[in-house]
């Protein structure tokens, strides 16, 4: 019976606890029921969740209660706040500006989720099946370093250096492209309308990069390779055994990723701050910076209020809706039907 | 009794983290209410008139106050500005703080009942005598926070002006001589265009492009006009001669090659090192930059202010205010009143500051005479226009993304001008 019990007590993530209820291991079930162990660890495992909890709480709940609340009021900062119902909200519907950064945030889920993921994914496969095989696995792993470096950075340090090579003016990247002839190509990266939303993303490609790619290639490790000499005795080329081996086994990762780097991305700014202030003339601006403005700039803080509750309620919804999505996938996978 | 000393040991830890945790969450500073401290916030660089001047009265202030000691904590501009309604709201307000002037900040900061009075100080100490009419504009908040008339809410110790620095070793390679005229000035910055130079160091991303354009409307306009832009004293037209011809002057000036059309993105600081490092010889600035010019500008250089216009930007420094809930209020009269005695204030003079109250005698750098000299023409022929971002909160940035579309070219001078107003009125409107 003990062996019973422990077996239960770690297997209590509550999926697998579900699926026996339903396959009618009765006995295993009954044990845990009619058995309040002392030796049973989750009770004093949820003590040490406490001050997590309480921090979530103090820290998290309370001041998003207070910013939505804050966000039904006009106020700016100090003095009484006056309540205005949803009058931010019916503002912030017809605010070409807000929704000119919303659409700005889309570009920067390109430049942050899809593209790092999709590059990330082939970088992986790349370093552990290529460079790991023929070059060694230090070289792979000091590839794998060097991509991450931008992680470690500081955003603020990384948008500074970036925008001195982005510079229009003796930027070491204008300078490049006249060293090597292509003086013509010359922009002012920064600072034209036109291009200053793709060059914060160029940017943010470069920052975010490293974290897919070790995360892709720790789930690397954990595949069969007899999968991958199945597949390479059956005749599948590299890109075959990328698509129909590697991609369907790191499934949970690229969910992991994508959604986590889809909610960085419609967090953004630092980058936006340090970069271009949201500049030239609106051209970078996204929610985050905007409502930061707005609270901080113009002291209209029920507005900017206003502004993060919408964000922040976007966020939520994607948030559950990819663990959703995920978890049904992975249950879908593992034949769990809830 | 494994199980139940895990659990008194978790229900230890959960004691222990979470008292720690309330803890972090606490008062980190009640502040002092000792009669022995003087909490003193400022922002100016080390390196700053102002900075040398003021540590030199902390130091007096020690030396005349025995036993008590001056707490100084240096701030940036920026986190100021951003935090200063929170952190004057709170137990962890300074004794003494350099704010921002105008309605946007301590306008809105005194309408906030955020400031103390400093009416009465101002009358006992003499202090309204020390400062002209175009310093004072600044100290002086109505209930509405608008600044020129009302209560006393903070104490300039320094003015400032914008005026046209140039490198005189660049004109001369260029054979151009010191533009005394706006046509001179022009004709000047065509044959550096000519030679292949782009004349004005110019900041998209910073005040720096506004401040070209609101200098070309200055040229314009009047006493009344200002005030009706600044101190809402009528209803300001964007469209009326002066600021359509600032806008469209400056965008003409864009098309010319006066301004690069590349330094959209730029910021103060590199224009003023693109001065400093001799690739542009033309910057018009505040005499905020004075000091470091003076000390790090490898060539000869000088300044002038704005040809044929009677006003320029400029105004009284930032102010010295105390918080209403600063514990040491009597302590923080008594430093104020150490920095407006003629030893600062011939110091910080000495040092590229512009005093508001010393001896002229006691200037004895020749270029800070020269520039003490041009601030009392300007103070005579009441010329300071305050700053085209004063009106409204936020509106900085407004005018920043604004200027910003008018150097790319992706809005017409007409544009700009409706985008300004739209802002303007808005902002005012909320204020």
């Amino acid at each position: 019976m003990t062996v019973t019990v422990e077996q239960g007590g770690r297997g209590s993530g509550g999926r697998g606890d579900k699926g026996r209820k339903g396959g009618g291991s009765g006995g295993v079930v009954e044990a845990r029921h009619h058995s309040r162990s002392p030796r049973r660890p989750r009770d004093s495992y949820a003590l040490f969740l406490l001050p997590g909890a309480l921090a979530f709480f103090v820290i998290v709940v309370v001041p998003f209660l207070m910013n939505t609340g804050v966000s039904f009021t006009e106020w700016q900062g100090v003095g009484s706040p006056k309540w205005t119902g949803l009058a931010n909200y019916r503002e912030l519907m017809d605010d070409a500006e807000f929704w000119a950064s919303f659409r700005h945030s889309l570009f920067m889920v390109v430049a942050m989720a899809v593209v790092p993921t999709a590059l990330g994914l082939v970088l992986a496969a790349a370093l552990f099946d290529y460079v790991g095989k023929h070059f060694g696995g230090r070289t792979a792993a000091v590839l794998r370093a060097c991509f991450y470096l931008p992680q470690v950075l500081p955003i603020a340090v990384a948008g500074i250096v970036w925008s001195w090579i982005l510079a229009p003016e003796n930027g070491s990247l204008n300078e490049l492209l006249k060293a090597v002839g292509l003086g013509g190509l010359q922009q002012d990266w920064l600072g034209d309308p036109d291009l200053a939303l793709y060059s914060v993303m160029g940017v943010m490609v470069w920052v975010q990069l490293g974290f897919p790619l070790v995360i892709f290639m720790a789930g690397l490790q954990r595949v069969d390779p007899q999968l991958y000499e199945a597949a390479e005795l059956d005749g599948a080329g590299w890109w075959r055994r990328f698509w129909h081996v590697t991609l369907p086994q790191i499934r949970p990762e690229i969910y992991v990723v994508l959604l986590w780097c889809t909610i960085a991305a419609l967090k953004v700014f630092g980058a936006v701050y340090v970069l271009t202030k949201g500049g030239p003339g609106g051209a970078t601006d996204v929610p985050s910076y905007f409502s930061f403005t707005t609270f901080f700039e113009k002291t209209q803080v029920g507005y900017g209020a206003a502004i993060s509750t919408v964000l922040t309620v976007i966020v939520l919804v994607l948030a559950v809706v990819g663990l959703k999505l995920q978890t049904r996938a992975e249950d879908a996978e593992q034949g769990v039907v809830r | 009794m494994l199980t139940a000393r895990r659990r008194v040991m978790a229900a230890a830890a959960a004691v222990v983290s979470t008292t720690l945790l309330l803890a972090s969450c606490g008062d980190s500073d009640s502040g002092s209410s000792d009669g022995k401290t003087l909490k003193l916030w400022h922002y100016e660089s080390p390196d700053s008139a102002m900075a040398v001047a003021w540590n030199a009265a902390i130091k007096e202030f020690e030396k005349t106050h025995p036993g008590v000691k001056v707490k100084f904590e240096e701030k940036g501009f920026e986190q100021i500005q951003k935090t200063a309604p929170m952190v004057l709201n709170s137990n962890d307000a300074p004794d003494l703080m350099e704010y921002n002037k105008g309605n946007a900040t301590a306008g809105h900061l005194s309408q906030q009942g955020l400031l103390t009075d400093l009416s009465t100080e101002v009358t006992k100490h003499g202090w309204d005598k020390k400062l002209s009419a175009g310093v004072r504009t600044t100290s002086q908040y109505d209930a509405k926070g608008v600044m020129g008339s009302g209560k006393w809410f903070g104490i300039p110790n320094y003015a400032e002006y914008t005026m046209v620095f140039y490198n005189k070793d660049l004109f001369k390679k260029y054979d151009i001589a010191e533009p005394k005229t706006f046509d001179e000035l022009t004709a000047a910055m065509d044959t550096f265009v000519d030679k292949g130079v782009t004349p004005l160091a110019n900041a998209g991303a910073e005040y720096v492009a506004q401040q070209y354009l609101y200098q070309l409307a200055l040229s314009k306009a009047d006493r009344a006009w200002v005030d009706s832009y600044e101190l809402y004293k009528g209803e300001p037209d964007f469209h009326d001669a002066a600021w359509t011809y600032g806008a469209e002057t400056f965008a003409d000036w864009v098309k010319k090659g006066y301004i690069s059309k590349k330094s959209t993105s730029t910021k103060a600081e590199d224009a003023g090192l693109s001065f400093m490092q001799g690739k542009s010889p033309i910057l018009f600035s505040g005499s905020w930059w004075y000091g470091r010019f003076a000390a790090e500008n490898k060539f000869d250089w000088g300044t002038f202010l704005w040809p044929d216009s009677n006003m320029t930007l400029g105004s009284g420094g930032n102010l010295w205010v105390v918080p209403k809930g600063a514990k040491n209020k009597e302590l923080a009269y008594d430093f104020i009143d150490i920095t407006m005695s003629k030893k600062i204030q011939n110091m910080l003079g000495n040092k590229g500051g512009v005093p508001v109250a010393a001896d002229p005698a006691a200037i004895t750098d020749p270029r800070a005479k020269g520039l003490i000299a041009n601030f009392n023409t300007l103070s005579e022929r009441d010329g300071l226009a305050f700053y085209p971002d004063w009106p409204a909160p936020g509106f900085y940035d407004v005018l920043v993304s604004e200027t910003q579309k008018l150097i790319t070219g992706s809005a017409k001078p007409d544009a700009y001008l409706d985008a300004v107003k739209a802002a303007y009125d808005k902002g005012v409107q909320d204020r």
